[in-house]
């Protein structure tokens, strides 16, 4: 029997969770992967925003600004990398400068601290690699790009530090209701999770989810988002991020340096019906390197590493969907949540727990946890460590002196520490210490990972997956294969 | 009557394009395209008994690795390397395994014999 | 204080081992090589298949067995190895080498010289951005061929091969023998990418479709690879409308490149050539950095490999001799590719020995042509007919010292193929 269960472990629903283990509160959160980040906040652009971009007086708006001053104070309270890098959007003629000046006025609005029209030669000064067509830019210096792997297993991981509890591979199946239509919890492929207050953090399915509920008040429609990522090699070709001049097409294509130092950019905004496609399309990957080269001629793409999608849940109002229902009684809806989602959700959190204490103060107590333990560690990142931290490390513990992954420099003893953690897949290990994420995409180091999960779990190696379901990076043994399959002849 | 045959020389990388000419009788009369002796030979019998070496692994107990590289001896009847897998496939050795050390004598009636191709030490 | 070590090889594959001999051989007291792995012999411990050392040992043997051959040499030689050891760090200001292993932690080394032998890895499939979805089963040709040859797993059951490299050819046969099905080859470009007898031998005697001028378009499948799109290519690579074709298999199989794997190489500040992807050397295989040397699939990705090993020779006896302060600076003649020529190693000829300069030709020429090296005065230090010149086939060029000096005041050489009319 849990108090609240919450739909969705993004970076959402992991915000909300935290939040509300401040409290004496029983809280489960499932998510239908095997490993976290999965959807939108996996594949996103991993900027927090200034919050110059949203219309004053929508949902968004509220959330931006706030969120993004909390992010700056979580980096540390979470050990998460942020780069306070600042981003700039780019015009490249009259029109687009006059809407600068638009932009400008609604960043006062809506409390974004520092924003400021400069000249394109001034941004050159700062970014030499951009076009030289840009004729101005809207500089905003409290944006950012945070390392969004690290950033959801951070929020989750604190959550769960307070007592919070995570059931990955759980799919939310429907709602179950009492007698009088109130909340009694939700009904999962893993059985039943009885509880008084239902979240709803589905992100793409949050539309879906919400109509269990008899709420189809809106839509939503699956957004998918191409992107590029380049090698880290690239590190300093530009410094920060880089956005396009929004048109009735949407923000446009943007560069940015991720917060490990890989040069990237997208995305598209294509919609579909599906919502968990993620594939990426000839397409949608012309238009992104059409759209980095506009910004940066001389975009490296020969450097790409990888190409990836991710599909974010827009709304037909464009607008976040966050409210508490009248009926049934005790469920929530924070849906809709896309960008400025990620930047949002630290305050979006905040006002869920008042929201809570406002409305379900008869179905639970929200009596204040002493014990709330605010400070996370991130396991120890041997690339960014100096020689006598790296010595002293492997002097105390052996297994961080043995490299696994070549590329981003990531020792055993990381990927051990991610198992400990709740580690199950080789993308799991990835998202969690980045083994796999540099130039070769796992090429040498995911058949380490798998040993090591392996041998770690008492699994056998072909049962390891790449990101669970059925994604087993083995079929099984060789000569058992040949002696047991049709041997073709 | 006489038929031509063409291939490409497996023996060394060159690969060389040959072609043979038979007379009908199937005797050899004439190879052309080859630039060592190596490959006329080779030509000859693979129009005649076309021979693979045969390369794979074993399973191995108590082993450093759990499989060890094995290859035929010499090159086998080609006809006959599905059966030498299959061969191969069942027999499992213990460590220490030597290099050159004979697994399987005269594999499949081949005359040839499956030997170890690396040194394996016991864990 | 850091232990006294003449020459420190990085990399225990046919190149290290070889330049570990050289050294030795020279005269170097404190030879060490330093290798990741538990074991010696780098990627040939998993190249199962015979097709090495014709050259060296006059028959073909497998990549254990010529590994073999070699590292009793070194162990005859007093070569020092250890394994389970990785460099992960070369300062270049004072060329300091850090390595880690669990026993003896991280450690720092001051060698005298250093010999760069780490060979080469395979060009992931992010470098061909190929759209569609990310399911598991798609390897390079290299990360199955370990599982299968040294773990004993199988990647899958029915595969697709991506790229015409000798390891996706191998792997294509490997597959076969081990009870799954090929459903093909696809290249891109017009012409194959590997050895013609390995098409022969690992493809065509088992009936697998190589398809030139063809490659996957798109990936199939949400956690297991379900099916990959082909289409045929136009002279400009790009996929030809009405072409596609759908392809079922749970495997893909990559073997669209090799590439020198230079981290370290950057680190310690050495040149890289923008084309070879290695570091600029010269005929003593030195790099740009003085005292730190380089061979074999680090420099430039060779076909065959008693090349790596008579490179690594050649690096290892250098590297003993700037140890022992014999190597002086010699004169530096760059060398310069022709039109037809994609890339080449060494760059620099110092005329101090007899050397060999490894080339690729960018286009196929199927007729007779030439191989050449020209002075810019006018001399001509090396000419050999050919039968024909393909991508796929590493030519060489033989400088003779002698002939060299004689041609009197060089600034530069030129290397060439071309058609002989």
């Amino acid at each position: 029997m849990y108090d609240i269960v919450i739909i969705g472990a993004g970076i959402t629903g992991s915000s909300i969770a935290r939040e509300l283990s401040k409290y004496h509160v029983k809280i489960a959160v499932i998510d239908k992967a095997s490993e976290l980040p999965a959807g939108a906040s996996r594949a996103n652009s991993s900027m927090i925003h200034g919050g110059f971009d949203d219309k004053p007086g929508t949902v968004k708006a509220k959330f931006c600004v706030p969120g993004n001053k909390l992010w700056h104070k979580l980096k540390d309270i979470l050990d998460v990398h942020l780069d306070e890098c600042g981003s700039y959007v780019c015009a490249f003629n009259d029109d687009e400068t006059k809407h600068l000046e638009e932009l400008l006025q609604q960043g006062k609005a809506n409390g974004s601290a520092g924003v400021e029209i400069i000249s394109g030669d001034e941004l050159r000064k700062k970014e030499p690699n951009v076009s030289p067509d840009i004729v101005a830019a809207l500089w905003s210096p409290e944006a950012g790009i945070i390392n969004n792997f690290e950033a959801v297993n951070a929020m989750i991981e604190s959550a769960r530090i307070n007592g919070a509890e995570l059931f990955l591979e759980t799919v939310a199946t429907g709602l179950l209701l009492d007698d009088s239509g109130n909340i009694r919890g939700i009904s999962t492929n893993k059985g039943d999770f009885t509880a008084k207050i239902v979240i709803n953090a589905g992100g793409v399915h949050s539309g879906e989810i919400a109509s269990w509920a008899g709420d189809n008040s809106f839509r939503i429609i699956p957004t998918k988002g191409e992107y590029f990522l380049l090698d880290r090699a690239t590190k300093g070709f530009i410094h920060s991020f880089l956005f396009s001049c929004p048109s009735k097409a949407g923000k446009g294509i943007t560069v940015l340096q991720t917060a490990e130092g890989n040069l990237m950019s997208g995305p598209t905004a294509t919609e579909q019906l599906d919502p968990e496609d993620r594939s990426t399309t000839p397409e949608g990957l012309a238009e992104v390197l059409k759209g980095a080269r506009r910004l940066v001629p001389n975009f490296p793409v020969n450097m790409n590493i990888t190409t990836f999608a991710g599909v974010r849940a827009n709304t037909e109002s464009g607008d976040f969907e966050i409210s508490a229902l009248k009926h049934p009684h005790g469920f929530v809806n924070v849906a809709g949540i896309k960008s400025p989602g990620f930047t949002s959700a630290p305050a979006i959190a905040e006002y869920i727990a008042d929201l809570l204490k406002e409305e379900f103060s008869d179905l639970v107590t929200f009596a204040p946890n002493e014990k709330f333990i605010p400070e996370r560690r991130n396991i120890p990142r041997f690339l960014y460590m100096d020689m006598a931290g790296r010595k002293a490390l492997a002097e105390k513990d052996s297994s961080y002196a043995q490299i696994v992954c070549r590329c981003e420099t990531v020792t055993e003893g990381q990927v051990l520490e991610a198992i400990r953690r709740g580690a199950r897949t080789v993308s799991a290990v990835k998202m969690i210490t980045r083994a796999g994420t540099g130039r070769c995409q796992g090429g040498f180091c995911c058949p380490r990972v798998a040993e090591i999960l392996s041998r770690e779990l008492g699994i056998p190696l072909d049962e390891i997956t790449r990101h669970g379901g059925d994604s087993k990076l083995l079929v099984g043994k060789t000569k058992e294969f040949l002696l047991k399959g049709a041997v073709s002849e | 009557m006489t038929s031509e045959r063409k291939f490409i020389c497996v023996s060394c990388p060159l690969g060389c394009g040959l072609t043979v000419t038979l007379d009908d009788s199937g005797e050899v009369t004439k190879v052309e395209g080859n630039t060592c002796a190596r490959g006329e030979s080779y030509a000859r019998s693979e129009v005649k008994d076309p021979r693979r070496v045969f390369a794979s692994t074993v399973r191995v107990r108590g082993g450093k690795l759990p499989v060890c590289p094995v290859r035929s001896k010499t090159p086998a009847p080609k006809g006959k390397l599905f059966d030498i897998t299959r061969a191969v496939a069942s027999l499992e050795v213990e460590a220490p395994i030597k290099i050159g050390q004979v697994l399987i004598h005269n594999v499949c009636g081949t005359d040839t014999d499956i030997v170890a191709s690396r040194d394996l030490e016991a864990v | 204080m850091s232990e006294r070590i003449d020459v420190l090889i990085i990399g225990a594959g046919p190149a290290g081992v070889a330049a570990g001999i050289g050294a030795k051989r020279e005269g170097a007291e404190r030879v060490v090589v330093i290798e990741r792995d538990w074991d010696l012999g780098g990627i040939l411990q998993q190249c199962i298949h015979p097709g090495f050392g014709l050259r060296t040992f006059k028959e073909e043997l497998t990549g254990p067995e010529y590994m073999h051959r070699f590292i009793q040499q070194a162990h005859e030689a007093g070569v020092e190895f250890r394994t389970n050891t990785m460099v992960f760090q070369i300062d270049r200001e004072n060329n300091t080498v850090w390595t880690m292993n669990k026993e003896r932690g991280i450690e720092s080394l001051n060698p005298s010289a250093i010999v760069l032998t780490m060979g080469c890895r395979e060009r992931p499939l992010g470098a061909i951005r190929i759209p569609g979805t990310r399911p598991s089963g798609i390897y390079t040709a290299g990360t199955a061929q370990r599982f299968v040859n040294m773990e004993g797993y199988m990647p899958g059951k029915r595969a697709v091969i991506l790229g015409s490299g000798d390891i996706g050819l191998i792997m294509a046969r490997r597959m076969i023998w081990e009870g799954a099905t090929v459903e093909g080859v696809y290249e891109v470009m017009s012409w194959p990418g590997g050895l013609r007898r390995n098409i022969a031998q690992c493809l065509d005697d088992y009936g697998i479709p190589f398809h030139l001028r063809t490659t996957v378009t798109r990936i199939h499948g949400q956690d297991r690879l379900k099916g990959v799109t082909v289409a045929e290519v136009d002279d400009h690579m790009t996929p030809v409308k009405g072409t596609e074709r759908f392809v079922e298999c749970d495997t893909l199989l990559l073997a669209i490149g090799l590439i020198p794997e230079n981290e370290l190489s950057r680190m310690a500040g050495v040149d890289i050539h923008p084309v070879t992807g290695g570091p600029v050397v010269d005929d003593l295989l030195q790099t740009s950095n003085p005292g730190i040397f380089a061979a074999g699939n680090v420099v430039i990705v060779y076909d065959l490999v008693d090349n790596v090993s008579d490179e690594g020779l050649i690096a290892g006896t250098n590297a003993a001799r700037f140890a022992a302060g014999k190597i002086s600076s010699a004169k530096r003649i760059p060398v310069k590719g022709g039109e037809n020529v994609r890339l080449y190693s060494p760059q620099i000829v110092t005329g101090e020995t007899d050397s060999t300069i490894f080339m690729r030709v960018t286009h196929p020429i199927e007729k007779a042509c030439r191989v050449f090296a020209v002075t810019d005065n006018g001399t001509e230090l090396y000419t050999q007919r050919l039968r024909y010149a393909r991508p796929g086939e590493m030519n060489e060029v033989r400088i003779n010292s002698v002939k060299l000096k004689e041609s009197g005041n060089v600034s530069n050489i030129t290397i060439d193929i071309q058609e002989v009319k």
